[in-house]
């Protein structure tokens, strides 16, 4: 017996790279727009998804994949409004992965935008890239003032980072403007929007930012 | 937690590694990790440990090495150590790499 050193040079993360990638290239040559919708548990991210159907009902196609320990609530909420939706259980893991979307995504060649709603926290789904354009961030004020400072890392790489229940700020004591300067500071280049979708708050900010987004499709 | 999907995906590789050398035994394993990929090393050490159980990887030392991510300011130069996105001179900050997950070598007893 004796013993052998190999160079390995092995990308461990090669795997989801590979299928992150396979993914993209189908979205893109079928013009879709897929977005990684992403954040704390009840931030709001399932009722934003429900609010921007209603909203481009017969003018935006959309689609929706909600990611889940247990999908099927959120898939229920999503499938009331006439859309093609899937849910992805991910049983024991806490976020999706771009194998799990692989196995779903060729069901969505046809919509305009495909929201994929990740499993909500603001630490595992950070590094597993599903092969979307873009990554929206929620949170919420009721999180506290500082759950922005306290997880850079999700925020850096956000291209819309949404901060909702505005309107109980000042029930809860949070300093919104705290939230937007910390977003701000770790990502001057995302789009940041106050937003409390049950007053109808930051709503229409959002939905331009997404039409401006499937204007500038393919480029 | 996450570091599941790490220690199942290194472990497939190593096995993978294992097999093709003959391996009896996997003794170490040294890595190379981006500073900014969230990861908990502890928790991976321990995920491992659990999943390799009754294979040749079983008890195997997993070293790692800390990779720094390169975070300087895009129009006075000043560099970083920690994540920041605009500088005090108001240029934008860039951040390169520090998302790596690299296996790098693994030391295996052959007959």
């Amino acid at each position: 017996m004796h013993r052998i050193e190999i160079e390995a040079e092995h990308d461990v993360l090669s795997l989801n790279k590979r299928l992150a990638k396979e993914n993209r290239e189908f979205l893109s040559k079928h013009g879709v727009i897929a977005i990684n919708v992403m954040g704390a548990i009840g931030s709001g991210k399932t009722l934003l998804i429900e609010k921007t159907v209603e909203a481009l009902k017969g003018e935006v196609k959309i689609g929706a994949i909600l990611g889940d320990v247990i999908a099927k609530e959120d898939y229920e909420r999503v499938v009331k409004h006439g859309i093609k939706a899937e849910p992805l259980n991910t049983g024991k893991e806490c976020h999706l992965d771009a194998h799990l979307v692989h196995h779903v995504i060729e069901k969505f060649g046809d919509v305009d935008v495909l929201f994929i709603e990740n499993v909500g926290n603001l630490i595992c789904p950070v590094d597993f890239d599903l092969g979307e354009k873009y990554r929206v961030v929620m949170v919420s004020v009721t999180e506290g003032d500082d759950v922005v400072s306290k997880h850079p890392e999700i925020f850096r790489l956000a291209d819309v980072i949404i901060i909702n229940k505005v309107a109980l700020a000042e029930a809860v004591e949070a300093d919104v403007d705290k939230m937007v300067e910390d977003a701000r500071k770790l990502n001057p280049k995302a789009k940041i929007i106050k937003m409390d979708l049950k007053k109808e708050i930051g709503f229409e900010e959002w939905l331009e930012w997404l039409k401006c987004a499937l204007r500038s499709r393919g480029e | 937690m996450h570091e599941l999907s790490y220690a199942q995906a290194l472990l497939e590789e190593i096995l993978r590694l294992a097999e093709e050398n003959n391996a009896k035994r996997v003794v170490k394993i040294h890595l190379r990790i981006g500073e900014l990929l969230l990861i908990n090393p502890e928790q991976l050490k321990f995920c491992f440990s659990a999943i390799s159980r009754g294979t040749v990887a079983e008890g195997a030392e997993i070293e790692i090495e800390f990779i720094k991510p390169e975070i300087v300011c895009t129009k006075c130069g000043r560099r970083f150590d920690e994540v920041i996105g605009i500088c005090d001179c108001g240029g934008i900050v860039s951040i390169n790499g520090g998302k790596d997950f690299l296996l790098k070598k693994v030391e295996m007893e052959v007959e």
